[in-house]
């Protein structure tokens, strides 16, 4: 795919010049909250006239950030982590409760407007924003005028976005008969249109099919972090797609980030001790547990590999290579047929459980 | 049979569920079903019809078509701010560089012009088959419409805020359009009312709309509705703004609670 960006406009340029404040940071957050109140219907009550309790939940906690100018950052965090929160503070959407948080040196609670002329947002599912009457090319019509891209050079800047994302032959189809894929594409694509120097990406291939994510990956990964420039955040909860694309990953749980450092580097976290990846065959959601707590057994996940066969995956993380005894030892005296039964490298997905106590999608 | 029975129970049920967490839009439904049969009760009294030529002096047919006509303008403009307010939507734009304003007006402007059509249309069968007469003063109703459009935008955004709140039925627009239908001066005078009821007609900016409207497309000068006119005009003042401020509060509040895409 072959980038382009020959939109000149000139005043559109000078006034994103004018954008770019002297700080090699494009995001910061300093000791960032957000706390959700609302009244909640009483969960152990299943009715109509159940009463209603005040709740609280800190979505954000405390959070320290900064992403650097040009960077590929990558948030990676379960469901409930608090990345859309985070997102949505940094897009000027939800007004923070303590902390500070700036976007191109610009502060995102009173100087919304430059934070929005220097950011292009996609939202987990931004196709939902769109007119589903209305074809591509005019949703991006639209979503051009109001995200202040000139009149003159509109038409050329979103055949070239459209060309960009590979829906260029679409361009003029109804945007209902867009598949998940294309849709996704376009909110990308309506993400790009104003040429901000910094993207918002959240979850930006939830829902999509393998061949379609990795379309979208490769384009965010070569063509706007490398090519283009582009200060990118990509929240995700898979991680193999940080893994492989981004410059550093955060790892956030519970509002707050938790360890922040290159893919390699978090691999490398969990390097202590050893990882055995094994297959077995009809084990007992007992017999993982007792497994799981036996003497030198630092994390275990386990995941169903094959529920005909009755084959389940183990993935056990090994304080060291003494206690590999105590846990085939375990297998044999429970007589737990082994598949197969191979050691790994310890993964990014090992150091996320390891911090965050929690197994993850895919 | 019982269990297609059950599961007949189960799809009521879950409707019962569901619409009993609308509680102000049951609210609104029945007071909706007792004013409607009060208005039309009253539009179908002679007394309806020998009002119309005494106090306006023009036939009850044009009465009617203009009061129709305009009240279209109003219900559209009464529900416009609501209709934009597609959560997802609402969100895009709001991240965007563009302000509350041209949000409101931009998402507005199309609504009009579809309604001055619909007027047309209503205004030409009442001028080819009904064989009503029309002689508009421009000035004057261009005066009377941006005053009443300004004060429906106004109930508008109380009504979208209030919405974007509390997710459940819209109060404003429904208590309006009771009051449009009932005190209004759209299908009937309030004169043929009760006085206890016609007084409320005194607090109704509609009833304003009307009075002023109609003298204007039928020949008659500015001075016949100044009194009127002035009052709608003090009504606008307030209401639009005061719809903004709160239509802001509520955006604000739904922002700060994180609940802009429930509904």
């Amino acid at each position: 795919m072959k980038l382009k960006y020959s939109f000149t406009e000139k005043s559109f340029l000078r006034e994103t010049e004018k954008l770019a404040a002297p700080n090699e940071n494009a995001i910061v957050a300093q000791n960032l909250t957000k706390l959700f109140k609302s009244r909640v219907r009483n969960a152990t009550q299943d009715s109509i006239f159940a009463r209603k309790e005040n709740k609280v939940v800190t979505a954000l906690d405390h959070l320290e950030l900064e992403i650097k100018r040009g960077e590929l950052f990558g948030l990676l965090g379960p469901n409930g982590a608090g990345k859309t929160t985070l997102v949505k503070v940094l897009c000027t959407l939800l007004p923070p409760d303590e902390g500070v948080a700036l976007v191109n040196g610009f502060n995102v609670v009173n100087q919304q407007m430059q934070v929005k002329r220097s950011i292009g947002t996609l939202f987990s599912i931004g196709e939902r924003g769109f007119f589903w009457r209305l074809t591509g090319y005019s949703n991006l019509e639209f979503f051009a005028a109001i995200n202040n891209v000139p009149r003159r050079g509109r038409r050329e800047r979103i055949m070239e976005v459209m060309e960009l994302v590979g829906l260029r032959d679409n361009a003029f189809e109804i945007f209902q008969k867009y598949s998940g894929g294309m849709k996704r594409k376009l909110a990308l694509a309506r993400a790009l249109l104003p040429d901000p120097p910094i993207l918002l990406l959240d979850e930006p291939t939830t829902g999509l099919d393998v061949s379609s994510s990795r379309n979208i990956r490769d384009f965010i990964k070569n063509n706007l972090s490398k090519k283009a420039g582009k200060t990118v955040l990509y929240t995700t909860h898979y991680i193999e797609e940080v893994s492989q694309m981004c410059d550093r990953v955060g790892i956030m749980n519970r509002g707050s980030i938790i360890a922040l450092d290159t893919p390699a580097a978090l691999k490398n976290m969990a390097k202590r001790g050893e990882v055995a990846e094994v297959v077995v065959k009809n084990m007992s959601d007992a017999q993982v547990n007792a497994l799981r707590s036996l003497d030198g057994v630092a994390g275990l996940t386990a995941e169903v590999q094959d529920t005909v066969l009755g084959q389940t995956r183990l993935r056990i993380r090994l304080e060291s290579v003494d206690a590999l005894r105590t846990v085939l030892d375990f297998f044999f005296n429970e007589k737990i047929k082994l598949i197969n039964f191979k050691q790994e490298e310890p993964t990014l997905e090992d150091a996320f459980i390891e911090l965050t106590g929690a197994g993850v999608g895919r | 049979m019982l269990q297609e029975l059950d599961k007949v129970y189960y799809f009521m049920k879950r409707d019962i569920i569901s619409f009993s967490t609308y509680k102000t839009n049951i609210l609104l439904s029945i007071l909706s079903a007792f004013f409607g049969a009060l208005s039309y009760a009253f539009l179908g009294s002679n007394a309806s019809m020998q009002s119309v030529t005494q106090i306006y002096n023009i036939p009850f047919t044009t009465y009617l078509i203009i009061g129709l006509a305009f009240n279209t303008y109003l219900s559209q403009s009464l529900t416009l701010v609501q209709r934009t307010i597609n959560p997802w939507s609402l969100e895009e734009v709001l991240v965007s560089p563009t302000g509350l304003v041209t949000f409101i007006v931009g998402s507005s402007l199309w609504g009009f012009i579809w309604s001055t059509g619909v007027i047309a249309i209503y205004l030409a069968i009442g001028v080819f088959a009904f064989g009503m007469v029309l002689s508009v003063n421009i000035i004057g109703t261009v005066l009377v419409v941006g005053l009443g459009i300004g004060t429906f935008i106004g109930f508008s955004m109380i009504g979208a805020g209030i919405l974007i709140l509390t997710k459940q039925g819209d109060p404003v627009t429904t208590v309006i359009t009771i009051a449009t239908n009932l005190f209004g001066n759209v299908l009937f005078p309030p004169q043929v009312m009760p006085f206890q009821l016609r007084v409320i007609s005194f607090f109704v900016p509609q009833y304003y709309f009307f009075t002023c409207i109609r003298p204007m497309l039928t020949g008659q000068g500015l001075q016949t509705i100044f009194p009127d006119l002035l009052v709608l005009f003090v009504m606008c003042a307030i209401i639009l703004p005061l719809g903004y401020m709160i239509y802001s509060l509520c955006l604000r509040t739904a922002r700060k609670n994180g609940t802009l895409s429930w509904f």
